[in-house]
């Protein structure tokens, strides 16, 4: 498992919340909803989304099915387990955490 | 994922090979055609949707690494991959996997013996807490060093026995005798087995359980314990043979056990057949202190040190030496010092006790290293081969790698390549080994003394098999692996330049393999020589056509007269048969070990320091044996009724010795004979002969004439084949009605022969061992040279174009080969040197540096490097320089 706080896990923790937020979605979607979101600020290299997802898959927090989307073409659809979704609920307390921590620090020092 | 799709991923990648694809296919259109939504052109939207991707292959192969369980199914791959790549080179896998099998093969048949005969615990529980006796011995002034002692008396055993009684329980073991036996049924077939007398409670000792019956004996009473091998082998594990009666030597035994299965007795090698109680043992034996002719074995009591039982047995022992010292009046002082100062020694012997260890463990020890060098080649001569490979190669990985494929997974499919090349060899390896142990074991073997292992198949030896194959692949691969997956992608893609390195890589294994391969065949020359000097030595008698007959007198003859005649009238009537040349008595054959040694009285001094041999033979020996008569006369057959002075016919070594001069017909002088001293008068000078070992000088040797006795050899000079005269014996003692049996026959080669076994041992396997490195030395010499003419067929084109001779060419080629052996012999030489000074003492005459070993082994050296080197060469100076020119 990732380091907590290493960019993969940053990634995880996006991934996780978008495809929770949004709901079965393919990677074009968590890329495209991920860049958006962050106003392009966040713009990751999009083959290493796909890693990034079939770990998750692996570890059991995603799960992932075949469809056959509008555009009537075979796309892969992911979704958050029950296990994702305890995951993303710590994943997410510890950014907050850290990322106050972070900016106190930016701003009292 | 569930285990099964992950397996079925494994087996069969494709499927999530193109799942993958078609998910990136999806996202890339996706990409583009948003891209395409703001206006881009079609193409430009397809390039910047790929740019925005990034790098795919390495995508792909994250991507698989996360989705199959611990790489399996990058293994299998890799696997089929490898096995596709071996089967695109035949030549190559061949070579590799046949050199690797040999080298494999004979290391775990030599490890299997080694294990058997010195690593592997007895099968007893508790092994750790055995411990063996022995004394340092006494070793004769100007002697050779004293050899261990590990003989002791019955009375001493008692006495041991009860003084350790709360440390420690000792068992006593004689030594092994082969015998006949037999079922009591009579007809039934006599068989020769090996018999052992121990202590009553031994087995309980030693934690030994039975696979029938029981194992303790009752004292004093004709019982015998079967091994479960002999139970097996003789009574097909009939459960039903206890209460069962046998056959041992004439006397009759009831069978009251079996011991457990794997156990052969407390020494490794030499198996026993049957188990007899002690106090059947010749009754003197029993209480005379002087016959040291058991071993004695004990086991530790729980929380006890073998320091605290070596402190109880030692003031009994030191009373048991006092006891000897004092018993031979004689005993020269320096001896009675030893024999004073000496203490009981106890050792730890969870492996047993053996003397095997003591002939053996040396030579045995050195055939591992050979063998281990034998690999050492053979990696060698697989990496290069492998090197060699890699180049072929190189525009393929430089492909792999720019396209994105990572260095380790490229390392690791070579790796995976060495591996099934190894595990191949292995298996091949281990089929070597089954049938070269026993045949490795039968080198050491003989008749009389057979050794046997239990060589059957053993997890430890599987696991070194395994493990040796698992190591080499490491070994020759890792290199080759890492320097081809290093490829400068853009170097290696334009041209060939990046190679250098790669041919310097190919020299250093060749170099390896040319030193290993000089120690080999250094040593291999060495023992070869070492035995044929052996084989040169002169005995001082003629051993072909001579046969040596080991003759029992079933029915007791009372007196001694008695007994010699019945000797005498088998001789002379053998003698006198057509085809018999002449036929003479012994109380023992020569080259066996058996001995009389006594101290020499010369009137008007003491008694000597060393101890002589005393062989007692009968009238006609000389003349039988072709031992040459330097002056004075044979026995005669009256000589051993003589009384009063007796005659003694002495050798040259002894008349030098004892008297200065070889005109000592007539001379007397005296031998301890009990607390007496028994006179004799020399009738004869003998020309020196060697009695038991053809590697010292023939020692000085008194010959008396032979008395009766219930077991003597008959010494057969004749051309005719063994079984006709077996035949011919049998039918003269029938004759004569004596009651007489023919026990062993073999001819006088076999038994001179068999104190060689070592030496054989030796020379086979180093013999063998050298040349099969230096075959693989010629291969991997012959491929290097291979691939450089290869590399360097534009440089020969140019130089050819250019007006170069072919002599010139090929003389080019030569000095690389020559700088690379010359390199590889320096190293090997003193290599060499340092091994020959570890061997000295296995070796009989070669000396450290000489000259007849070094000169051969460099000559075929020489020979070897140039029929390696001869086809590149060849191949190098038909260059046809248009031909090559063109090619680039």
């Amino acid at each position: 498992m990732a380091k907590p706080n290493s960019a993969q896990s940053a990634l995880d923790l996006l991934v996780l919340t978008v495809v929770e937020r949004r709901g079965p979605v393919h990677g074009y979607g968590i890329a495209t909803a991920i860049e958006d979101l962050s106003q392009e600020a966040l713009r990751v290299e999009e083959g290493s989304l796909y890693p990034a997802l079939h770990r998750m898959e692996e570890l059991g927090w995603l799960a992932a099915e075949w469809k056959v989307s509008e555009t009537s073409r075979r796309a892969r659809f992911y979704r958050v387990t029950k296990v994702g979704k305890k995951q993303l609920l710590s994943e997410s307390e510890r950014w907050s955490s850290f990322s106050t921590g972070v900016s106190r620090v930016l701003r009292h020092a | 994922m569930s285990w099964l799709s992950r397996l079925m991923n494994a087996v069969n990648p494709r499927r999530l090979d193109e799942d993958l694809a078609d998910e990136i296919r999806d996202h890339r259109e996706r990409r583009a055609a948003a891209l395409r939504a703001k206006g881009v052109a079609a193409a430009e939207a397809r390039r910047q949707a790929d740019v925005r991707f990034g790098n795919l292959t390495r995508l792909r192969e994250e991507s698989r690494g996360i989705r199959l369980w611990a790489g399996l199914e990058g293994t299998l791959q890799d696997l089929r991959y490898a096995w596709r790549g071996l089967r695109k080179a035949p030549a190559f896998a061949a070579t590799a996997v046949l050199s690797l099998a040999l080298a494999i093969g004979a290391n775990t048949a030599i490890y299997s013996i080694v294990d058997a005969a010195i690593l592997r615990p007895l099968p007893v529980p508790k092994p750790s807490e055995l411990f063996r006796l022995s004394w340092p011995g006494a070793s004769d002034p100007g002697g050779p060093p004293a050899a261990e002692r590990n003989s002791f008396s019955y009375p001493m055993y008692l006495q041991f026995a009860a003084v350790s009684k709360s440390a420690a329980r000792l068992t006593l073991f004689s030594f092994r005798q082969r015998v006949e036996a037999q079922d009591p049924s009579p007809g039934a077939p006599v068989e020769k087995i090996t018999r052992q007398f121990v202590s009553e409670d031994a087995f309980e000792a030693l934690g030994v359980r039975p696979a029938a019956g029981r194992l303790v004996m009752p004292a004093h009473t004709a019982v015998v314990v079967l091994s479960y091998d002999y139970w097996k082998r003789h009574f097909q594990a009939d459960p039903a043979i206890v209460g069962r009666n046998l056959r041992i030597d004439l006397q009759t035994y009831e069978i009251v056990g079996v011991a457990r299965e794997g156990f052969f007795g407390v020494e490794p090698g030499r198996f026993v057949d049957v188990w007899l109680p002690a106090s059947l043992y010749d009754a003197r034996a029993l209480v005379d202190p002087g016959w040291n002719w058991f071993q004695i074995v004990g086991r530790l009591l729980p929380g006890v040190s073998r320091e605290q039982v070596q402190a109880r047995l030692q003031p009994s022992f030191h009373q048991f030496q006092l006891a000897r010292v004092n018993r031979v009046s004689t005993m020269p002082l320096s001896i009675r010092k030893q024999f004073l100062g000496s203490a009981i020694q106890v050792h730890g012997a969870p492996t047993g006790v053996t003397d095997f260890q003591k002939i053996f463990g040396r030579a045995l020890w050195i055939v591992f290293g050979v063998a281990a060098g034998i690999l050492l080649i053979a990696c060698a001569n697989v990496a290069s081969l492998l090197l060699a490979r890699s180049t072929a190669r190189a525009a393929e990985m430089a492909m792999r790698i720019s396209l994105g494929a990572a260095r380790t997974r490229l390392v690791r499919q070579m790796l995976t390549e060495s591996l099934l090349l190894s595990l191949i060899a292995g298996a091949l390896g281990w089929l070597v080994a089954r049938s070269g142990g026993p045949l490795l074991v039968s080198l050491l073997s003989r008749d009389s003394d057979p050794v046997e292992f239990a060589l059957a198949i053993d997890t430890r030896v599987l696991l070194f098999c395994i493990g040796v194959s698992m190591a080499s692949a490491v070994f020759f691969g890792l290199v080759p692996a890492w320097q081809a997956s290093g490829v400068q992608p853009v170097v290696s893609l334009r041209s060939s330049a990046g190679q250098a390195a790669k041919l310097r890589m190919g020299k250093v294994f060749v170099t390896i393999q040319v030193a290993c391969a000089f120690c080999l065949v250094m040593a291999g020359a060495a023992f070869l020589f070492s035995l044929g000097k052996l084989f040169r030595v002169d005995p001082g008698f003629d051993a072909r056509n001579v046969a040596v007959v080991d003759i029992t007198a079933e029915t007791r003859k009372e007196t001694e007269e008695a007994r010699r005649s019945l000797m005498v009238q088998l001789q002379s009537r053998i003698a006198s048969e057509s085809g018999v040349e002449a036929a003479a008595l012994a109380e023992w054959s020569i080259f066996q070990g058996t001995g009389w040694d006594q101290q020499i009285v010369i009137p008007g001094k003491g008694p000597s320091e060393r101890q002589e041999i005393f062989y007692p033979v009968s009238a006609g020996y000389f003349a039988t044996l072709r031992t040459r008569l330097l002056s004075g006369r044979d026995f005669a057959t009256r000589d051993s009724r003589a009384t009063g002075l007796k005659p003694a016919i002495v050798n040259a070594a002894f008349a030098r010795k004892y008297f200065n001069s070889l005109d000592v017909l007539g001379r007397e002088f005296g031998h301890l004979l009990g607390r007496s001293i028994e006179h004799r008068v020399i009738v004869g000078v003998a020309s020196d002969a060697h009695y038991n070992d053809l590697r010292t000088s023939a020692e000085p040797t008194v010959y008396v004439p032979a008395q009766g006795s219930d077991a003597f050899v008959l010494y057969i000079r004749s051309p005719l084949p063994l079984g006709a005269l077996v035949r011919m014996l049998e039918r003269e003692a029938h004759a004569i009605g004596s009651g007489t049996r023919v026990r062993e026959v073999m001819t006088l080669e076999t038994i001179v022969g068999n104190t060689l076994l070592r030496e054989k041992l030796l020379a086979a396997v180093g013999g063998a061992f050298a040349f099969f490195g230096l075959l693989l030395a010629a291969i991997g010499l012959f491929g290097l040279l291979s691939y450089s003419v290869g590399r360097r067929t534009k440089e020969i084109g140019i130089r050819a174009a250019l007006g170069a001779q072919r002599t010139e060419i090929i003389s080019l080629l030569l000095k690389d080969v020559g700088g690379l052996v010359s390199g590889g012999l320096l190293i090997g030489l003193a290599g060499a040197l340092a091994l020959m000074s570890l061997l000295q003492s296995l070796l009989f005459g070669i000396r450290v540096v000489d000259p007849l070993v070094i000169g051969t082994a460099m000559g075929l050296f020489l020979a070897t490097g140039l029929l390696a080197a001869s086809l590149p060469a060849h191949r190098a100076a038909m260059v046809d320089p248009m031909l090559a020119l063109r090619e680039e």
